[in-house]
């Protein structure tokens, strides 16, 4: 069996097992916890709206800091629309979605897909090196938080590495890029990745109970 | 005409290798104005797309010169209209090419007669020479 | 030709001028991939070559190599290649059969002791020596035996090199290839299935020509005919890097020449040289005809899943495995969920207990 077999199959299998598993397990495990009983008397009564709300406002700008955190603010945005684009649009992505999932979608142009890769990898490297000197958030940075990011440089760096077909063979430059991802996808429900999950639920979660104890969330 | 030719064969790719290829020519010919060697180009080495070694031979277009030699098969030996630059085609006894090369040159070496042939000549010669003569 | 002539005053002896000698050499010399600024050493090794002896085995296979080398074209220089060869033992195409043929055999072995090359094309099984014998003789054993004074040996086809398709899952015979069990003699491969003839005839040149093995890569191939993908050289590359894809083998993209990825084309893991050589006299090649690259030349070909299956999509795509995925998932996330209530209201419980 050659790397990029063993990359494509049983590698690619165990991997999503484990990324699937985790996930569910996480999640269910989650919406299950118990939370005592709320005896206090609610100040009015909270649902959809107060969710909703919550996750609206927690993903604007918060204007009383937003001079302080713009930079983390741009650079989040622009990371993630990056990442979304360069993995839901590219060409061969997206067959290999379809390879899974049994259906497409249109790709992008490749000069488009290639340039928001670049773009997510460069930001991703300096939000790095800003971690690791920044007192505050080297302070408040752990293992997780490291390898997660690193987790997310190396496909990134692969994946345009084998497009470009620079540092080796196209066969083991595709196997190492599959292979990057395929860790990602291990680590992906133990670490910080879970937030991807876990952001929108908890959000909401937060603007319902703050909307019953007459909170603007 | 076999049944194939009959086939309207639409070739209309383009890989971009031909302009590029052109370029090539024109800086072997500099080199070649400035004293330097000659250049040969291997068509065999280009990936090219179909219908695209029609498209360069029409871009070189024809020149001056056309030989035309009969040695282990045909081979054509074009100047095309960029002086310099020659279009040879080797063939073998059954018409199919073996080869084709572009060669950037003065004078290309195959045309030359080669010492060897001309010492059998000259011995053919001497020998008709001598029985004439006997 | 005698075998105590070269092969520059063979052909002068039937009547080949210089000129044609020379033509020879830079079609030669293209052959094997040099750049023709390597005729003039061509020339000069090829004047005084000797005739190599080379005996030709053939095992597990369909006969597809010889066919693509022998059909390949009429009087060309290859042929004249194999004109200066002494094709001593080949039993498709020699004469003698039975005892006569081995015989033959032994006689080339005995004359060229450690000159001869030895070409061979089928896999070797190892699963039951009955499984394909030669004259009585097993695979395995004729080929230990022949190829112990070989000076070289030439594994021509995929079989030969790497397994082929008798090696493909689940491999019934047992079946390796010629560098499994040869491992103290240089082994060119040869691979492909079958492989370009004009690679087969450019290896034989390479070898009659300098008497050495070319430069191979890490899988014993040559770099000349193996050094690139066929991707690197497809002409329809520029299709894939502005991402025009065919879509299926009768859209607008297939019919406008786009590239084949999608449609499971293995060009980009593929080293051969189809796409600059192509086949039937450099008329075309696979791609050439609008259907994705195999991958015939590597190992394992016809294991690497469908061929229609695109080189970026899983090669296990099984949902039902995830779906099982997913409910052990869910399973282990209600146990947590129930440990950790169990946990709670016992705590509770104890402070409870504790406060009453």
């Amino acid at each position: 069996m050659t790397l990029l077999d063993f990359a494509r199959g049983p590698a690619l299998q165990w991997s999503l097992i484990i990324l699937v598993t985790g996930i569910i397990w996480r999640i269910v495990g989650a919406l299950l916890l118990s939370s005592r009983k709320d005896l206090s008397v609610a100040r009015r009564k909270s649902g959809l709206n107060d969710g909703l709300g919550a996750i609206a406002t927690r993903s604007l700008p918060a204007h009383t800091f937003e001079k302080r955190i713009r930079f983390q603010h741009v650079t989040g945005y622009a990371w993630h629309l990056a990442l979304f684009v360069t993995v839901l649009f590219f060409g061969p992505h997206i067959l290999f979605f379809e390879s899974l999932l049994g259906f497409s979608w249109p790709a992008l142009p490749n000069g488009i897909v290639l340039f928001s890769a670049a773009v997510a990898l460069a930001i991703l490297i300096a939000l790095l090196i800003r971690r690791a000197n920044h007192p505050v958030q080297k302070l408040i940075s752990n293992a997780d938080d490291y390898i997660s990011v690193i987790l997310c440089i190396l496909p990134l760096l692969t994946g345009i590495l084998a497009f470009a077909h620079i540092g080796g063979r196209y066969e083991t430059l595709l196997a190492i890029h599959l292979l990057s991802i395929e860790a990602l996808f291990i680590w992906f429900p133990f670490g910080k990745l879970m937030h991807s999950a876990m952001t929108f639920p908890a959000r909401f979660q937060a603007g319902t109970s703050f909307g019953r104890k007459g909170i603007k969330a | 005409m076999s049944a194939l030719d009959s086939i309207a064969v639409q070739a209309e790719y383009e890989t971009g290798n031909v302009v590029p290829l052109l370029h090539e020519i024109r800086h072997a010919l500099e080199r070649l104005l400035n004293g330097e060697d000659g250049t040969v180009i291997d068509m065999r080495s280009l990936p090219l797309a179909p219908g695209e070694e029609k498209r360069i031979e029409d871009a070189l277009g024809k020149g001056e010169v056309h030989a035309d030699l009969d040695a282990l098969g045909p081979t054509t030996i074009l100047e095309t209209s960029y002086p310099g630059v020659w279009l040879i085609t080797h063939r073998n006894t059954e018409g199919e090419v073996i080869g084709r090369f572009i060669e950037v040159t003065r004078f290309p070496s195959i045309l030359e007669s080669q010492p060897e042939d001309i010492r059998t000549g000259l011995t053919a010669l001497g020998n008709r020479l001598a029985e004439d003569s006997a | 030709m005698r075998k105590d002539q070269n092969l520059g005053e063979y052909l002068r002896t039937q009547g080949v001028s210089r000129r044609g000698f020379l033509k020879f050499c830079s079609a030669t010399a293209s052959l094997m991939a040099l750049p023709p600024s390597a005729v003039a050493q061509v020339a000069e090794a090829l004047a005084s070559a000797r005739r190599p002896s080379v005996i030709w085995l053939s095992f597990q296979e369909c006969t597809g190599c010889t066919e693509s080398l022998t059909r390949s074209h009429a009087p060309t220089v290859e042929s004249l290649i194999f004109d200066a060869i002494s094709l001593d033992y080949h039993h498709t195409l020699q004469v003698a059969s039975g005892e006569g043929a081995e015989e033959a055999r032994h006689a080339a072995m005995e004359e060229n002791d450690g000159e001869y090359l030895l070409v061979v094309d089928g896999s070797i099984p190892l699963g039951n020596p009955g499984y394909s014998t030669i004259a009585g003789i097993s695979n395995l054993d004729m080929l230990k035996d022949t190829a112990k004074g070989a000076a070289a040996v030439i594994a021509v086809g995929t079989c030969a090199a790497f397994g082929g398709i008798p090696q493909a899952f689940p491999n019934p015979t047992g079946a390796v290839s010629v560098s499994d069990i040869i491992t103290d003699k240089p082994i060119i491969n040869v691979s492909g299935c079958p492989p370009i003839p004009v690679v087969i005839t450019g290896v034989l040149a390479h070898f009659l020509t300098f008497g050495t093995i070319p430069e191979l890569d890490h899988l014993g191939r040559p770099t000349a005919f193996f050094g690139q993908t066929i991707h690197d050289r497809c002409y329809r590359r520029p299709f894939y890097e502005r991402g025009q894809f065919a879509h299926t083998f009768d859209d607008e993209g297939a019919r406008k020449g786009w590239c084949l990825y999608e449609l499971g084309c293995k060009g980009p893991t593929s080293y051969n040289a189809c796409a600059t050589v192509k086949w039937n006299e450099g008329t075309s090649f696979p791609i050439g005809s609008g259907h994705g690259c195999l991958g015939c030349s590597e190992p394992g070909f016809w294991d690497h899943g469908s061929f229609y299956k695109p080189i970026s999509a899983g090669l296990w795509g099984s949902k039902e495995t995830l779906l099982g995925a997913a409910a052990a998932g869910a399973a282990l996330g209600i146990g947590s969920a129930m440990a950790a209530r169990a946990r709670k209201n016992k705590a509770i419980k104890e402070s409870e207990a504790d406060s009453s």
